[in-house]
């Protein structure tokens, strides 16, 4: 049982402000040197020597990877992003805010000053909170690494508990995500064990939108967090609400499809048992708000 | 009692003479300490079974490793160590206990220095069954855990059975339980269950501690116990008290994790390896959850019968506590909860068995209410049940049932007067009992419950307080205690009383500090809720030491009668001249005589005890004696929350608390404890267990062992004061420090069977249970 | 293990150091300084006991090396007070009876002050959700919030 220790272990740390050293340092040294963001995830990881690391290679000098640019019809995050200025940017609030709700729902202000947005995909916890609204939201992952630049759909990013789809020596540079269309309206909500803070037991995020191809007129979409390897979309519960739209018996029905998406396991948060069920009441809930005919504010 | 005319500080919300530097930062705790370029860290190494044998420790890798200074081990830490019941070595010997027993210790450098030599240690273990549960450890063929249980030395009032993994075994027999059952119109009978917790102070346990060239030792530690550190620290190294000095800065939280003995004794016998060196040992959060003390666990099996008209006729309780692989605190847990096992309860006919039983878990130890939190969980949800199932209101049947002042209790002790009564009907009517009140939201359940408690200070029968008043050139008045600031107010108090009892300004008291052995006077622990009485008197009778002191020098002086005379707002008065001396100056050079002849007085030094003469033992057999305890401190929570179903979810509405403090010396700081000790018990109602497989904590970090932030507040707390003076405390005061997180768990309880008429018998209710339970009681009406 | 030279403003001071690679903030500050107002709880970002102000900003000094904070700004608890007069955040905290054993309080002032510079006026809601990166296990948390409360009603 191996103890975490007490302050971190050894390790050299440099921060490039070119991409060619940050893809050498990456690929060097390749299974002891890691990528850092905001560091609350690796630090924490290191005492607890989950990861060995001997090489850090801070990415925040690299030019182009902090910050928040406007892009045709919506936005592109850095990936080096903190997460509180994600949150409180205008953009993201008044076209984005899911995501704005998303972020206020982890940890805690003071951590996601330094959590970035990059390195919560990219620890790629099936509990990453930012996760799911970014699923329905469809962003798309910019990677660059020593073979150059590369762009993938979000919905290829996950690969299973920890892992994502970057290769050796790459990083995540950026994340770029449209603005759903007029009318649209999006959600996350998350249960955790404290009132707000935890992380999550289960996180459903749910995103409406205005579609004229569909037989409802919307497009719903629907992710879950923490109850499966990876974040996931649902795509039979979204067939059904897009198909015959959100009355008492569809969502009802899509918070059933939702519960049998998942595959939770039991750890020391919760059973499985009890993440089945809670995907059930939190996919009835954002699907309720979506719907404008919530119960309550929760 | 001579007091002055007006108790101007008694009563008064004085702000807290340590806010000021907690709030500026300059507060020092021992981590704050500087030490020098000297200073060596101390890491351990840990035992990763619940139960084994230790084969064979290799050192030799680690001895070589850079940065290495000393390597200690079970053989040179000294004889066997512990405040009620000697059973354990500060590093094992042969064998280890429970997953994190000290196997051997490393000091270097650095901190890293010393984990990573750590790790070159090879230890060899022979696995053994491990005891898992109390259960399983009473059982006749379990594994002997402590097979010389016989041979360690242990304190008289405790009853350990050799042979056993018994290490107490407390009994109370009175009146005649089997007969009374016959007379019982409802009889109910429930096991309950409580996991072991963690005190989940801000600051984890740290101690540094440095032998000078000729053997004597310093110790610096969080502690609230700097005497019982020295003391038993001493006695475990074949030393003398004094040779040991103890000094303990600020303590970040303690809640009972830093009373007795820890970690202190290990930084001890690694500095012996490295004389003339300060070695530092703190615990990671990581370790502070299961390698300092954890709070005991619980099995409690409780039958309690009532008449058709309410009366309470008898009581049956068996306890079995998950004491963990050393006992030598919690031994006096387990008689404190056999004496105390009815509850605030007036009951004839009793028969209790508390079983203290060594387990392969971590070290069960004291925590704040010392049992009562854990049996009250039992207790005041049974009563609840034979209530319902007499169909009288809760309240009612605690007002008809609580024990009063002129009752005999369980041991046969003659109750002092208490507000318990009172405080029922206080905390009850701040959340409207007996109206039903909405829910606020739909899919949530809205109920109310309340529970009671007692505690008294468990403690030896002789645990005494001292305290002196030195006065100073400018007035001042440098008081010195043994006693702890571990956060409940206790410095602020003390001045208080202080200044009252001699006459001062408030402000003219200064807390001489940090404790230290060397020069404070002895105050048995900061525990048990029993500063504020025991220390108080202390303090009372050193400022009236001073004060006579005063008046003697004055009387002289002023050729007047020492009756006419009085200290008051920092000077002499005589009622009959009307003559004042200012304090200045003359507590120390004293008073010059007439006609140049000389000088009367000189520096004036104050001092006061206390120590209680009237505990009296207790029948081995029966669990009966003239007087128990010194004094209970009761009270009465009561909650209103609401349950919701699609969840399991609690969130409560508000929770108010009422106890009988005697006589408050500082309300304000006085509700402060009571607030504190609601969400500490509430949190430990919803959120808390250290979860244990095999042996192994499961959750040992902030990640997964959640506590209550300031989101998981009630919306409103109201904390009520009774006072129901007590005869021998000061100004009628007596403690109530861990009283305020007794009875939270079981009122939540209670309001949730109230909400939705589910009961949960085993803590924490989480929300994943309370949402089962749901499901199951839905099931279950449907079928 | 890598060396680095270090320029950091603490509390108005430009400090000039050379650090290990792995030291945290906290630590820097607490021993290469000697400003021992932020105190360790975790080591993991959870007891918020380590918070300072970095430009600005309020973070976990425990999880943010000496060498990310080259050329920062930092704040601790024994930079609220101005020219010896308290902020009135600390002000508060001694009259409300915002502090019990101490060990949280440093890193709640912080975080409390950087709660009040960005929203002047917050509700009750506001503090508590502000406010739960910090554990207490003294105080119930409620003299806290009302520590807080006033001093926004006197700043304002």
């Amino acid at each position: 049982m191996r103890q975490a220790q007490p302050g971190l272990p050894a390790f050299d740390y440099e921060c490039p402000d070119t991409y060619e050293e940050v893809y050498r340092a990456l690929t060097q040294d390749a299974n002891g040197s890691k990528a850092l963001g905001g560091g609350t995830d690796l630090f924490v990881q290191m005492r607890d020597g989950a990861r060995e690391v001997h090489h850090i290679v801070d990415l925040k000098s690299l030019p182009g990877i902090h910050g928040i640019e406007d892009v045709d019809g919506g936005v592109r995050f850095g990936a080096a992003t903190p997460l509180n200025i994600i949150g409180k940017d205008e953009r993201v609030n008044t076209k984005l805010p899911m995501l704005s709700e998303a972020i206020e729902t982890i940890a805690s202000y003071q951590l996601r000053n330094r959590a970035t947005l990059g390195g919560n995909l990219c620890n790629a916890s099936p509990a990453a909170d930012t996760a799911p609204s970014m699923l329905v939201l469809e962003a798309t992952m910019h990677v660059s690494g020593p073979d150059g630049e590369r762009e993938l759909p979000i919905l290829e990013w996950f690969q299973g508990p920890g892992a994502q789809a970057l290769k050796q020596g790459e990083i995540l540079k950026a994340v770029t995500v449209h603005f759903p269309p007029e009318g649209s309206r999006g959600t996350y909500l998350k249960l955790g064990r404290n009132a707000s803070g935890d992380l999550a037991i289960v996180g459903v995020a749910g995103l409406l939108l205005p579609d004229k191809s569909q037989a409802s007129g919307y497009e719903i979409r629907l992710a879950l967090a923490s109850v499966a390897p990876t974040p996931i979309r649902v795509p039979a519960a979204e067939k059904l609400l897009s198909e015959k739209g959100l009355t008492a018996e569809t969502m009802s029905a899509a918070a059933e499809l939702a519960m049998d998406a998942a595959k939770p396991i039991d750890d020391t948060r919760a059973s499985a048992a009890y993440r089945k069920a809670m995907v059930r009441t939190y996919t009835l809930k954002v699907l309720e708000r979506l719907a404008g005919v919530e119960k309550e504010v929760s | 009692m001579t007091q002055t005319e007006t108790a101007s500080l008694i009563g008064a919300s004085k702000k807290r003479i340590d806010a000021r530097e907690k709030v500026t930062g300059e507060a020092i705790f021992t981590d704050d300490l500087a030490f020098g370029p000297g200073l060596l860290y101390g890491r351990v190494v840990r035992s990763p079974h619940a139960h084994a044998k230790v084969l064979r420790v290799d050192t030799s890798k680690a001895e070589k490793m850079p940065g290495v200074r000393a390597i200690v081990t079970g053989e040179d830490s000294g004889e066997h160590i512990g405040l009620y019941l000697k059973d354990r070595y500060i590093f094992c010997r042969d064998r280890t206990r429970y997953v994190g027993d000290p196997v051997a210790g490393v000091v270097a450098d650095t901190e890293e220095h010393a984990e990573l030599a750590c790790r070159a240690i090879d230890v060899e273990y022979e696995p053994l069954d491990a005891i898992l549960s109390p259960l399983d450890g009473i059982k006749p063929d379990a594994e002997l855990l402590h097979p010389d249980l016989g041979s360690y030395v242990v304190a008289d009032f405790i009853d350990p059975k050799p042979g056993t993994n018994i290490a107490n075994h407390f009994k109370v027999r009175k009146g005649d339980v089997s007969s009374a059952w016959d007379q019982c119109k409802v009889i109910v009978e429930r096991e309950f269950t409580v996991p072991h917790i963690q005190h989940v102070p801000l600051e984890t346990h740290i101690a540094v501690a440095r032998v000078e060239q000729d053997g004597k030792i310093v110790l610096w530690s969080s502690s609230q116990s700097p005497f019982a550190q020295r003391n038993l620290i001493a006695e475990a190294m074949g030393m003398s008290q004094s040779d040991l000095r103890v000094i303990s800065p600020y303590v970040g939280g303690g809640f009972g994790s830093k009373a007795g003995v820890s970690v202190e004794g290990i930084a001890v016998a690694m500095a012996r390896k490295v004389p003339g060196h300060p070695v530092k040992m703190r615990l990671t959060r990581e370790e502070e959850f299961y390698c300092s003390f954890v709070r005991q666990g619980l099995v409690a099996r409780t039958k309690v019968g009532a008449a058709e008209d309410g009366e309470l006729l008898a009581m049956k309780t068996e306890y079995y506590w998950d004491a963990g692989a050393y006992t030598e605190y919690g031994v006096n847990i387990t008689r404190a909860s056999g004496y105390s096992s009815t509850g605030p309860y007036r009951i004839p006919n009793v028969e209790a068995d508390s079983y203290c039983v060594y387990t392969n878990h971590p070290v069960g130890g004291p925590m704040r209410g010392f049992g009562m939190p854990e049996i009250h969980w039992g207790i005041e949800q049974i009563m609840d049940i034979v209530a319902d199932e007499l169909g009288m209101d809760n309240a009612e049947f605690r007002l008809k049932n609580c024990l009063q002042g002129g009752d005999h209790n369980v041991t046969g002790m003659l109750m002092h007067p208490i507000g318990l009564s009172e405080c029922i009907e206080k905390a009850s009517k701040a959340i409207k009992w007996g109206v039903d009140e909405p829910a606020s939201k739909p899919g949530w359940k809205r109920g109310k419950g309340l529970a009671i408690m007692w505690k008294a200070p468990a403690m030896p029968p002789n645990a005494g307080s001292s305290a002196w008043v030195r006065l100073n050139e400018d007035a001042t008045v440098s008081l010195g205690v043994g006693g702890q600031e571990i956060g409940q107010g206790t410095f602020t108090v003390a001045a208080q009383m202080a200044a009252e009892a001699l006459g001062v300004p408030f402000e003219w008291i200064k807390i001489s500090r940090p404790v230290d052995t060397e020069y404070s006077p002895y105050e048995w622990q900061t525990v048990a809720s029993r500063l504020t009485w025991s220390m108080g008197n202390a303090i009372v009778a050193a400022a009236k030491d001073a004060r006579r002191q005063i008046l003697e020098l004055a009387a002289a002086h002023l050729g007047e009668d020492i009756d006419d005379l009085d200290v008051r707002d920092g000077q002499v008065v005589s009622y009959r001249s009307e003559e004042t001396i200012p304090l200045k100056n003359m507590v120390v050079y004293g008073l010059p005589m007439e006609d140049d002849q000389g000088w009367r007085g000189g520096p004036i030094i104050g001092n006061g005890k206390f120590m209680p003469s009237y505990v009296t033992s207790l029948n081995n057999e029966t669990g009966q004696g003239k007087r128990a305890v010194v004094h209970y401190t009761t009270g009465c929570q009561a909650v209103d929350l609401e349950v919701e179903v699609a969840t399991g979810k609690i969130h409560m509405n508000k929770i108010s608390s009422a106890f009988d403090v005697g006589k408050a010396i500082n309300p304000d700081q006085v509700h402060a404890q009571m607030e504190g000790g609601i969400i500490q018990g509430a949190s430990t109602a919803i959120f808390e267990a250290l979860v244990m497989k095999d042996g192994v904590p499961q959750n040992p970090s902030f990640t997964d062992y959640r506590i209550a932030t300031s989101v998981d507040i009630p919306d409103e707390i109201e904390t009520i004061i009774v006072e129901v003076p007590q005869d021998d405390g000061p100004f009628g005061a007596r403690g109530v420090g861990e009283h305020p997180m007794v009875p939270t768990a079981p009122a939540i309880a209670n309001a949730l069977s109230n909400a939705a008429g589910i009961r949960i018998f085993e803590m924490p209710l989480t929300a994943e249970k309370v949402f089962f339970a749901l499901e199951e009681a839905r099931k279950k009406e449907s079928e | 293990m890598s060396m680095h030279e270090v320029n950091i403003e603490v509390n108005g001071v430009q400090y000039q150091r050379y650090v290990q690679s792995n030291m945290t903030l906290l630590t820097f500050l607490r021993e290469e300084l000697g400003l021992t107002g932020a105190k360790c709880g975790c080591e993991t970002g959870e007891c918020g006991a380590c918070t300072v102000m970095m430009d600005g900003a309020p973070v976990n000094s425990c999880l943010v090396l000496a060498v990310e904070a080259i050329g920062a700004e930092i704040v601790t608890v024994e930079g609220l007070a101005k020219d010896g007069r308290l902020d009135p955040l600390q002000d508060a905290f001694i009259d409300h009876t915002g502090t019990q054993c101490g060990f949280c309080t440093p890193g709640i002032l912080i975080a409390a002050r950087a709660l009040l510079d960005r929203n002047p006026t917050p509700t009750d809601e506001e503090i508590r959700e502000a406010l739960r990166g910090n554990l207490c296990r003294c105080t119930g948390y409620v003299r806290i919030i009302d520590a807080v409360k006033a001093a926004a009603k006197v700043e304002a």
